[in-house]
């Protein structure tokens, strides 16, 4: 099986193969050169020019802590498994508040913790989310200088601080 | 005994009678796992005479993930986002071939207008991926440009795809009984409007790179394979049909709503070159993405309103018992093996019969004899995904 027979044809083939060669390497350079004034640019400069994320985009996760029941489906949804949440029970007697669609919270969420380092943007977890409070917001930019600052906390106090900044509407 | 896989030392090349006192001796070479013609992590030994190949000995393993294991333990809608990760390129017609396994075994009806938008997109992904094909290869030869004009194009498929799933790559799009979102009618008519400038590059990347005579010189007659050669080591998808095979699932063993549509399976048919050669299997490639775009015509002409998704239990638990499905993919026929315990949330066993992987055991095949540069051609004609091979 040689790799790449020599044509040893005719001096008439090879000009034809000669004219065949330079007619559709001319061919080709035209197409390019046309792209020198005839074609817009279709790259952005990213960070002075940004895209407009489309309204489903999966980015990174937020959960609204207010309107979270701690059903857990989220966590069981999950094909990594880096949502982690804990909740205990309320003391009898003390006041049940209501979701933003009616549900009541009989639990008390102590931790609601998801690892964006594992996390694999399949959008799985927010698709059963019975309060909707689960999203994906549209923060994309969120480099860590550890691996340990990928995990968010959102109980904490500077993470619900972002909800006005990164929620979609 | 000897296995008739097991190819052997390789021959030793014949040697120049002048310089036959001189010892000689195979080089071996490593192309990869870095090596960006590799297309992904893949590694092939190389045994060199000289810049003649002797023998080549793909490794593979560098992106082994577990996956088919790891299954073993995830419920089956947790599945799709791994699926989407065997074949990185193609994820829609991964997660198309596994919604239907699990839909065969559950009896899930999938309402009308899932099932063509399933076609639409996996014929858009066909499109995407095969430009991504014809990209990468002309870059493996050494043409810049034509990889920025296939990514232009490919850009806007994966814009339509992020616009309606979310991703721009790893969709988790198509469920199980039906898809996630329905498309709206301003989206299905940038579909068509895209259709239209597609043709027209078509032609375009035709006249730049598939008839240029460089590009012809470094392919045609280039990694030979011949019918009897696929068919022995079973590959599948534009290899096949590239050495002359007429064979396409979609048209042999159509699946879904494929019998409705009028397209013709393209068969390499040696204009250039000889059947089973680089050229015939590049050029397969770029005949299948004018066909996919007579696809989605069509689909969007049947395209009614309705529901887009099945009846499917909430927990998906499956009976005993074991279905085999097996789907046309851009590089060639995908299965999925799935065996279940009867009730059980997990698989008990998801066995991927990949294409990519019949088709890269094919390279010590065709290697002895080539020179390294079209070795690479060779390599890059194949079109593999190094997830798949892997998983």
């Amino acid at each position: 099986m040689s790799s790449q027979v020599h044509q040893t044809g005719s001096v008439k083939e090879y000009f034809a193969d000669l004219f065949n060669g330079i007619k559709t390497t001319v061919v080709g350079m035209w197409i390019t050169f046309k792209y020198v004034w005839a074609v817009k640019p279709v790259s952005i400069e990213y960070p002075e020019v940004r895209e407009v994320l489309p309204e489903r985009a999966r980015m990174r996760l937020f959960n609204d802590a207010q309107n979270c029941i701690s059903c857990t489906q989220c966590a069981m949804a999950c094909p990594v498994d880096c949502i982690y949440i804990a909740s205990e029970k309320k003391p009898e007697g003390a006041e049940i508040k209501k979701t933003s669609n009616g549900q009541a919270i009989r639990l008390t969420l102590t931790q609601f913790m998801i690892d964006t380092a594992l996390c694999c943007y399949c959008g799985l977890c927010t698709t059963v989310c019975p309060t909707e409070c689960l999203t994906h917001s549209h923060d994309y930019e969120f480099s860590q200088y550890t691996i340990d600052g990928m995990k968010y906390d959102y109980l904490a106090a500077d993470v619900i601080a972002w909800r006005d900044r990164i929620v979609k509407s | 005994m000897q296995s008739r896989w097991d190819i052997g030392e390789p021959e030793r090349p014949t040697i120049n009678t002048e310089t036959e006192q001189l010892k000689s001796e195979l080089l071996t070479l490593n192309m990869g796992p870095q090596h960006p013609a590799t297309h992904g992590v893949l590694r092939i030994e190389i045994w060199t005479d000289s810049e003649v190949v002797a023998h080549a000995i793909p490794h593979l393993g560098y992106l082994h993930r577990c996956m088919e294991k790891h299954c073993e333990s995830l419920d089956y809608r947790g599945i799709i986002p791994f699926v989407d990760r065997l074949d990185y390129l193609a994820s829609m017609n991964m997660e198309w071939a596994y919604a239907q396994t699990v839909e065969q075994m559950l009896g899930t009806e999938v309402p009308r207008r899932a099932e063509l938008l399933r076609i639409l997109t996996c014929e858009l992904q066909r499109i995407a991926s095969h430009l991504m094909a014809f990209g990468t290869y002309a870059l493996d030869l050494g043409a810049f440009t034509p990889f920025l004009y296939a990514f232009e194009e490919r850009e806007k498929i994966l814009r339509l795809f992020e616009e309606v799933s979310g991703a721009r790559l790893l969709y988790n799009y198509i469920w199980i009984g039906g898809v996630w979102n329905d498309w709206t009618d301003d989206q299905l008519a940038r579909v068509s409007q895209f259709c239209n400038t597609m043709e027209e590059e078509a032609k375009k990347y035709h006249d730049l790179v598939s008839v240029n005579k460089i590009f012809v010189q470094r392919t045609a007659n280039v990694g030979v394979m011949t019918i009897q050669d696929c068919l022995d080591y079973g590959a599948t998808g534009p290899v096949l049909r590239g050495a002359g095979m007429n064979w396409d699932l979609r048209r042999n063993k159509p699946w879904s709503l494929y019998n409705e549509f009028e397209f013709d399976v393209v068969v390499a048919t040696a204009e250039i070159g000889q059947l089973g050669d680089c050229w015939n299997r590049y050029i397969v490639r770029m005949k299948e993405v004018v066909q996919s775009i007579r696809i989605i015509r069509q689909v969007i002409e049947k395209l009614e309103p309705g529901p887009v998704m099945g009846k499917v239990p909430k927990i998906i638990k499956l009976p005993k018992g074991e279905v085999y499905v097996r789907q046309e993919c851009p590089r060639g026929e995908l299965g999925f093996h799935l065996v279940s315990e009867g009730d059980s949330k997990q698989p008990y066993r998801l066995k991927v019969k990949s294409p990519c992987f019949t088709n890269v055991s094919m390279l010590p095949r065709v290697a002895p004899g080539q020179m390294i540069a079209d070795f690479v051609a060779t390599v890059g004609s194949i079109d593999i995904v190094l997830g798949e091979v892997d998983r």
